[in-house]
């Protein structure tokens, strides 16, 4: 089923006066979606007059992050809906994630257009120095550099964000006008099913029509994290693939059935995508230190999977010969690739003294060799590859090419802000617009 | 006809000084191109003589056939010491130009060549077409690839995947046991006179005139430029002693190499290099011969996977494995002497068929196990370094394009060859032009083309399941279309090698889509 079969919402406030608004709705088969709305903003579903300007005037942007997909998943057989749309698009195959190649820094780096050592957030996982923990960077205040979702607003657009996982949500917090809050959550994983995000986003777009939606699919990265036949037959992840495709596919049918696909452009990628390890193949620093406990003892670790983050948290005196040591140590291990100063990689501050990249078909387990025990991983190099195609019913989008450009995650906000006008934020962006994608107005 | 000396351009005729092979250019710059000729400025200046004066040539880069446009000219010296082959280096030049180009000397002009500069770096290239030619041995046939390549007048750039000539005497290694046209010198090249002579006498084809002609080539050698299976110090077919030392007779091929081919390169200095094609490809080709380590006894030997022997060398590795991560251009295509994919012998071969192969192969032969101690597969350690950078580093879209082994070939390259069948996971795929001219499986054989050699295709195929297509027995050429989308290798196979009127036909197509790292059959 398809679209917003019944809307049953009820406007509402948060209990704080001339806060946020709430809609309740109904789509699909599903439980009831409820989104959340900036002050003042307008439900276009109770609203005659949410939005002044006509449907047809305006074009939409929908940013889809199919989370942890890689380039060569999109197929004719397997996934038909989103191998369409690449055919139909402009296709950008030489597109890579960044460092690091996690979820909640390339989403970062797509809505920003800069690289963490300007936004502040260099990876999932790290050590907070003032409150002493490992932890996500999932607070809103974690994000130092304003997005798309928030600037566009200032200029009269709206925005929305359909975000799956929780993180995600948690960072983001309420810088689109509209807001889905992930649910139900998969107990572990901390994100809500393809079905439920499609159902969010289908909603969103009846309910406020944003002029730019940013949405987030976690299905595929979070059944490639825990299918233990991911090194050979990938059996939970290809259904998976499936599964999600036919959601795509259903937003597609959605638009065309309004009457809006004429007046979408849809951006589809990767924040990264996803490799394997067999259960022997696992780095722990914590391990490799062991026979060091003076050192150990001075460093911290923030484990990302396909990259550990080393933080010095021992006296200053003792930091350049302590951190070469350890470099000399973990570099020294079969299933390390490299290791490198965050400065090298544009981190920024938060990312600590070293990041340790794992080679394909590796993974680390900090800080202990039981703390990462999935065989799908990311944060590495060799999960840079990713999707990155510009298609959609509008006719500013050009058909049917492929192009050399070297696409990154960080483009994307160059791209929308551009096509919506929007000028680039002090200090310029680190990405670049790809407005090749689009013929000129 | 191929095999005609050139001195039929009248304008040649017209004085004592003659430009009697031709004209080429070679390793496109954005901004240049490197031009080739050689003078003979007196009837006794032959070739490897080390007769006749230094002389002027002049030399006109210009926008138009009819030079009236002159992009750039300039003078050079050139003598015996050289033997009398010029090289010029224009710069200044404007990318993806095509130019016109010629030399003068003593009162008479060179014939006209055309050539074209590569794009500049980062622009956005929609298509790339490449001409792929390997193994031209003139005593097997003529050179009619050469022909049909320069008469397409759509190639941006041809690649040489090396043998570009043989160094065998007269009646050593022919067509099956034909020799279509006997080699000068008729002895088997060894001194600096020999080598320069050998190129002379290639470069006397007008089938490879016209192609130099026509399209700037990027050469690079494989071992029969020097000797047969040569290696850092020495070569099967070199007997230390008896045929001088493997050093003198080395730097001898080098020197004439550097003096007869239309290349970057001189004597003692480097020839693996790296062009650049916009945004769209880069290609490094690959010095395999000068830097290896010898050749393993045997596939079973521990010697093949030792991480002390080396097909690249250290440095030539390092560069190779810098260039696949650098990502300013989407295709990484690697100019690659002798086959990297890994092959094992089938096990279902008959005696004959066995024996074939080891012929056309030149190896001794073990069931299951890697068949050719020469390619990638005698070196392991380096094969491993390389597919394990590919993977570690999310490489995408590297393509070999390799020559050598006289056969036609389109694979994907495993991350793991235990594994692929099930996961058919690639890290890169490779494809394999045939000889223009040189033997294989049927001529080995002694039968007809596309019969005997279907049942060992077929073999090989299913030992090797990375193996998409495979041709033992035809000869002809490749063209290698590049667009952002695919990469896509048509062959063209010979009707008859041995015939100067050899017409040529489009024999199948493999392509790689974007961001795959597999072969799939055109349609």
């Amino acid at each position: 089923m398809s679209g917003l079969d019944s809307l049953t919402a009820v406007s509402q406030a948060d209990g704080i006066a001339n806060r946020r608004t709430f809609l309740k709705i109904a789509v699909g088969a599903g439980a009831a979606v409820v989104l959340s709305a900036a002050p003042g903003a307008a439900w276009a579903a109770t609203s005659a007059a949410a939005d002044p300007r006509a449907p047809a005037a305006r074009t939409r942007v929908y940013v889809l992050v199919i989370d942890g997909c890689r380039p060569d998943e999109i197929t004719p057989e397997l996934t038909p809906r989103l191998h369409a749309l690449r055919t139909q698009g402009v296709n950008f195959p030489a597109a890579r994630s960044l460092p690091i190649m996690e979820t909640i820094p390339n989403h970062v780096m797509m809505m920003t257009g800069v690289r963490p050592d300007r936004s502040g957030v260099p990876a999932n996982a790290v050590y907070d120095r003032a409150e002493g923990v490992v932890r996500n960077l999932d607070r809103p205040s974690d994000l130092r550099f304003p997005t798309v979702l928030e600037r566009l607003r200032t200029g009269g657009l709206t925005t929305g964000s359909v975000l799956s996982k929780e993180y995600l949500f948690g960072i983001f917090g309420e810088r689109a006008t509209y807001r889905w809050e992930p649910a139900p959550l998969v107990p572990v994983s901390g994100h809500a099913p393809d079905q439920f995000t499609m159902d969010a986003l289908i909603a969103m777009v009846t309910a406020s029509d944003p002029d730019l939606v940013f949405a987030n699919f976690g299905d595929i990265d979070r059944f490639g994290h825990s299918d233990e036949t991911g090194s050979s037959v990938k059996i939970a992840r290809t259904a998976s693939l499936a599964r999600s495709d036919s959601q795509i596919g259903r937003f597609v049918d959605h638009l065309v059935t309004v009457g809006l696909w004429e007046s979408s452009v849809i951006m589809v990628l990767a924040d990264h995508s996803m490799d394997w390890s067999i259960p022997s193949n696992l780095i722990s620093i914590d391990l490799i230190l062991q026979d060091h406990p003076e050192l150990r003892e001075q460093v911290v670790i923030g484990q990302n999977g396909g990259a550990d983050l080393v933080y010095w948290v021992g006296s200053d005196a003792g930091r350049a010969a302590g951190l070469a040591e350890v470099r000399a140590l973990v570099t020294a291990h079969e299933g390390v690739l490299a290791v490198h100063e965050p400065a090298e990689l544009r981190l920024g501050a938060n990312a600590g003294n070293l990041v340790a990249y794992c080679r394909a078909g590796w993974r680390f387990s900090d800080p202990g060799v039981l703390s990462n025990p999935i065989p799908g991983n990311h944060g590495h190099p060799t999960t840079e590859p990713i999707p990155f195609f510009i298609s959609g019913g509008s006719p500013r989008v050009r058909t049917g090419i492929t192009l050399s450009d070297p696409a990154r995650t960080m483009d994307v906000a160059p791209t929308v802000a551009a096509f919506f006008g929007l000028a680039a934020p002090a200090g310029g962006y680190d990405g670049v617009d790809r407005a090749v994608a689009f013929t000129s107005v | 006809m191929g095999g005609q000396p050139a001195s039929s351009n009248a304008a040649v005729l017209s004085a004592g000084t003659r430009f009697d092979h031709g004209v080429a250019s070679g390793d496109p710059l954005p901004d240049g191109i490197l031009l080739w000729t050689r003078v003979t400025p007196m009837t006794e200046a032959v070739p490897g003589s080390g007769l006749g004066p230094d002389v002027s040539v002049t030399w006109e880069v210009a926008e138009d056939s009819g030079f009236l446009r002159v992009a750039a000219k300039g003078t050079t010296i050139t003598g015996a010491a050289r033997d009398h082959t010029v090289k010029a280096t224009p710069t200044g030049l404007r990318p993806s130009t095509i130019y016109w180009f010629r030399f003068r000397s003593g009162g008479v002009a060179s014939p006209v060549g055309r050539t074209k500069t590569a794009p500049a770096a980062g622009v956005a290239i929609d298509r790339l077409r490449l001409g792929v030619v390997s193994c031209a041995n003139l005593q097997a046939g003529f050179f009619t690839a050469y022909r049909h390549l320069a008469d397409r007048g759509d190639l941006d750039v041809v690649l040489h995947l090396g043998d570009y000539l043989y160094e065998y005497g007269v009646g050593e290694y022919q067509a099956r046991d034909v020799v279509v046209r006997p080699h000068d010198p008729t002895t088997e090249m060894i001194t600096l006179e020999h080598y320069r002579r050998r190129h002379a006498q290639y470069k006397s084809d007008l089938d490879l005139q016209s192609l130099h002609a026509a399209v700037p080539v990027i050469v690079t050698w494989d071992d029969h430029e020097s000797a047969n299976d040569a290696w850092s110090e020495g070569a099967e077919n070199h007997a230390e002693g008896a045929e001088g030392t493997w050093k003198a007779r080395r730097e001898a091929s080098q020197q004439a190499y550097a003096e007869w081919m239309p290349v970057r390169y001189d004597v003692g200095g480097q020839l693996y290099r790296r062009f650049g094609f916009g945004d769209l490809a880069s290609v490094s080709m690959l010095d395999l011969r000068s830097y290896r380590s010898e050749q393993a006894a045997n596939m079973v030997s521990a010697d093949i996977s030792s991480p002390d022997r080396t097909i690249t060398g250290t440095a030539q590795m390092d560069w190779l494995l810098d260039g696949f991560t650098q990502t300013d251009t989407q295709w990484k295509l690697v100019g690659n002497p002798v086959m990297i994919a890994p092959v094992r012998f089938p096990s279902t071969l008959s005696t004959a068929e066995i024996g074939g192969v080891q012929a056309l192969l030149g190896t001794t032969t073990i069931d299951g196990v890697p068949y050719n101690v020469d390619q990638w597969d005698g070196y392991a350690a380096d094969r491993s370094r390389v597919i394990s950078h590919l993977r570690d580093h999310g490489v995408t879209d590297t393509v070999f394009l390799t020559g050598d082994i006289h056969s036609g070939w389109a694979c994907d390259i495993p991350a793991d060859p235990l594994t692929y069948p099930t996961t058919g996971t690639s890290v890169a795929t490779e494809l394999v032009c045939t000889s223009v001219t040189s033997d294989n499986l049927d001529d080995i054989l002694g039968v007809p083309p596309r019969t005997a050699s279907l049942a060992v295709e077929t073999a090989f195929r299913t030992a090797n399941p990375h193996v998409k297509y495979l041709d033992f027995d035809s000869h002809g050429f490749s063209v290698l279309e590049v667009t952002p989308a695919a990469v896509r290798m048509d062959w063209y196979v010979l009707s008859e090698r041995t015939s100067p009127a050899s017409t040529s036909s489009l024999s199948t197509s493999f392509r790689v889509a974007a961001g795959t790292q597999t072969v799939t059959a055109a349609l």
